[in-house]
């Protein structure tokens, strides 16, 4: 039987209660993007918080904190398969407890730590990559300027960026804006909420925006050593894919 | 904005550049209503055309200098273009670079434009200026000027993160030779008097693990001409007893050797790197690769490429050091003065002391775990950790970050050895440097040439495999040559020694330049 969810959190915890309650589970979709299979029956799992909650309290008090912690981080990766990757890997957690954390070895549980490396790796890439501008609203300029970054991750982590940013720049008014999921967050004085967010067009840069862009290529230009030039050591760190957002590297 | 600042800003972030250090780490603050946060694991923001990080914003205050260090682009002589900065404007640049998050801090360095106080005093203003005015919370690595008084670097070490002293060359006499103005007690004074300062306050974390990992082989010796022996007590900076006090450069302090540009031997580095790490309790040694920027007739010629698969050896051994608890005389014996430049500095180890090896996974203490190449402090770590459930077995030794391509003839899974033929080093080291591996070894090789009965004795003009050196690298330089292989005997199929090198009647077939520009695979920027 394969369950399909609406592709929120809650839904997915749903469908490992249905799992554990209902027929067992081989596999677990987002409805949205599910290719039937002629051999396999499939059910759509209605999302219900208060089955999310006790599952989601069950992997806590039975694996751990920890563990619900990277079930998480690897929920909000974009790995096709990663629900039935982290069903196997709760359902060995319900049986190893929190010991689970140490079977390196075993492919369950590489397999998920695999993921959870990859997406903890692109946020800790984006606390430095992220380029904010310096943006005002188009009617109205008088107005209190904004730092927009936009940014095209490969997963889902914008939230992830939240307490580092909304920390570093408490003072500020900001929008982290990731342009593939349509989705920003928005922050000022140390809060934050992620909303829904396309248009970006109401917001221009400032003319000092402009100068300071040009400041940094110059600098980041002038840094670099010519005797030294190794091109594919910089494409390894800063891989081409994040370049269409990184000031220095649009020319 | 001012045009001229761009001006500037090229200027004195040419000159700043030679400097390596750009950790941005070891110190962790939350933001208490100031402007930005520091972050203990350290943020690379950018990476540059030759691959290293930027970090901080790395400029000099000014580049007018008194001094004439010969390895300097920025001495007395040099016929460059000069500025420099007012304090208000670089603080503006600093706190408009770091709101867009180009950087994670500032990096300020100095020529000498007056004497050391008058330009640590510029230093001074200018920190103080950011961290009061400005409220500036970010990341600040300030240069100390040897020969700084007390006073001062007290303050600027109230203001900074990260202090750092340059040793710029590993002994006396070349210090003497290329930088006469500079005296090797104005660099180490300075350089104790900040450890002393951590260790008062409680804050002196010294380098990786060296406290943890003793040393198995010899300990420490003072000698070779160190400079740091020429400091009075050889006794390591210790913590007094008493109550903490306040916040004097928490991410410790760092410096700087320069490679290449004097005749020091890799030991010689090495031995002094690791005095600094013992006696100052230093957080790191950095290394930078010589770029020729004078004709000085006691520096490599203008246009020789750069030493960076040397600086990259050393960095390799500088890890050694402080993570896998080695001594610097296991790395490198009075008989074998250089690293192998076709092997890194473990595996060379290894291979000298194959007696000790294979070890078994399942058993062997966790010291001994981390003296296996391919095994690094992670998979170690992980290894320990599993076996304590069950025992750990040669397929999962990947899954845990295993280089098995290394380690596997150096250990004992259950019992097996998956090695082959057994731990002989001839066998090892050909298995290791075959052609299949060229991708990841970093000296050049060429195809292996057919066996002509010519061989030996005669000359072959026009030999098609002699490759013809560069014009820079026609006198036989060993500075910038580092391949003295730690081990002849095991070397000698593959790689002649370099004084065979340049005899005239050898088809010069192995001899790939060491200097070739094939770059390090992994530099560590952080």
């Amino acid at each position: 039987m394969d369950y399909l969810y609406d592709g929120s959190f809650e839904g997915f915890l749903c469908c490992v209660f249905g799992h554990y309650y209902g027929e067992r589970a081989e596999g677990i979709f987002p409805a949205a993007r599910y290719q039937g299979d002629l051999l396999r029956a499939h059910s759509i799992v209605e999302t219900d918080g208060e089955k999310a909650a006790r599952v989601y309290a069950a992997i806590e008090n039975k694996i751990s904190k920890n563990d619900m912690k990277r079930i998480y981080t690897v929920f909000c990766s974009s790995v096709p398969d990663k629900e039935t990757a982290l069903l196997r890997y709760i359902r060995l957690g319900f049986r190893e407890g929190s010991k689970i954390r140490l079977l390196h070895g075993n492919p369950v549980v590489f397999a998920v730590q695999r993921i959870e490396q990859a997406v903890v790796k692109e946020v800790h890439r984006m606390c430095g990559l992220l380029r904010f501008s310096e943006v005002r609203p188009v009617a109205g300029s008088a107005g209190r300027a904004i730092l927009r970054a936009p940014m095209a991750p490969d997963h889902d982590i914008v939230e992830f960026l939240a307490p580092h940013f909304c920390d570093r720049f408490k003072n500020e008014a900001l929008i982290i804006h990731d342009v593939r999921r349509g989705k920003a967050l928005v922050s000022a004085a140390g809060e934050w909420y992620i909303t829904d967010f396309r248009d970006a067009g109401a917001l221009a840069e400032t003319g000092e925006e402009l100068q300071y862009r040009k400041l940094w290529r110059e600098y980041f230009d002038a840094i670099a050593i010519r005797e030294r030039s190794n091109p594919a050591c910089q494409r390894r760190f800063m891989p081409a894919r994040y370049w269409k957002n990184i000031t220095e590297m649009l020319r | 904005m001012d045009g001229a600042i761009f001006e500037k800003l090229k200027i004195l972030s040419d000159g700043a550049k030679y400097d390596v250090s750009c950790a941005t780490s070891g110190v962790d603050r939350t933001n208490m209503g100031r402007v930005g946060n520091a972050c203990a694991a350290g943020i690379c923001h950018s990476w540059t055309a030759d691959g290293r990080c930027v970090s901080l914003l790395k400029v000099l205050l000014t580049n007018r200098c008194v001094y004439d260090c010969k390895y300097c682009v920025n001495r007395r002589s040099a016929d460059t273009r000069r500025a420099a900065f007012e304090p208000h404007e670089l603080a503006e640049l600093v706190m408009e670079f770091y709101r867009r998050n180009y950087i994670e801090g500032l990096f300020l360095s100095s020529a000498v434009e007056v004497s050391p106080d008058d330009t640590a005093e510029k230093i001074c203003r200018c920190l103080h200026l950011l961290r009061e005015e400005h409220l500036f919370a970010g990341y600040i690595h300030a240069k100390i000027i040897p020969g700084v008084s007390p006073e001062l670097l007290t303050r600027i070490g109230m203001a900074a993160d990260r202090l750092s002293v340059n040793v710029e060359l590993p002994s006396e006499e070349s210090l003497r030779l290329l930088a006469p103005q500079k005296k090797p007690g104005g660099v180490f004074g300075p350089m104790k008097r900040i450890s002393q300062t951590l260790a008062e306050q409680k804050t002196l974390k010294g380098p990786g693990f060296m406290d943890r990992l003793k040393p198995m082989g010899a300990d420490m010796t003072a000698g070779d001409g160190c400079p740091a022996d020429l400091v009075r007590s050889q006794n390591p900076v210790a913590a007094p007893r008493g109550r903490y006090r306040e916040r004097f450069a928490p991410g410790g302090q760092s410096t700087q050797m320069i490679i290449g540009a004097s005749p020091e031997s890799d030991r010689q580095i090495i031995k002094t790197s690791e005095s600094l790490y013992r006696i100052f309790r230093l957080k790191r040694v950095y290394f930078s690769a010589y770029i020729p920027v004078s004709d000085a007739p006691e520096l490599p010629a203008r246009f020789s490429p750069p030493p960076l698969l040397r600086e990259h050896r050393l960095y390799q051994a500088d890890w050694l050091l402080r993570f896998y608890g080695f001594a610097a005389d296991e790395i490198l014996d009075e008989a074998h003065p250089f690293l192998d430049a076709d092997l890194d500095p473990k595996t060379g180890w290894a291979l000298r002391h194959i007696e000790r090896f294979p070890v078994e996974i399942n058993k062997a203490p966790p010291e001994l775990l981390l003296r296996v190449p391919g095994i690094g402090s992670v998979s170690a770590l992980r290894i320990a950790r599993q076996r304590r459930i069950a025992a750990v077995k040669y397929d999962d030794l990947k899954k845990m970050g295993v280089v098995l391509k290394r380690a596997r003839f150096f250990i004992t899974c259950s019992g097996k050895y998956y090695g082959g033929k057994g731990p002989d080093p001839v066998y090892i080291k050909n298995l290791l440097l075959q052609p299949a591996d060229i991708r990841n070894s970093l000296t050049e090789r060429k195809e292996s040439p057919q066996i002509s009965m010519f061989d030996g004795g005669f000359p072959l003009a026009g030999a098609p495999f002699a490759p013809a050196a560069p014009a820079g690298h026609a006198a036989p330089d060993m500075r910038n040559a580092p391949v003295a292989p730690a081990a002849p005997s095991l070397a000698a199929p593959l790689a002649p020694a370099p004084a065979e090198r340049t005899s005239p009647d050898m088809p010069d077939a192995f001899a790939a330049p060491a200097d070739a520009p094939c770059p390090p695979k992994r530099r560590n920027g952080g």
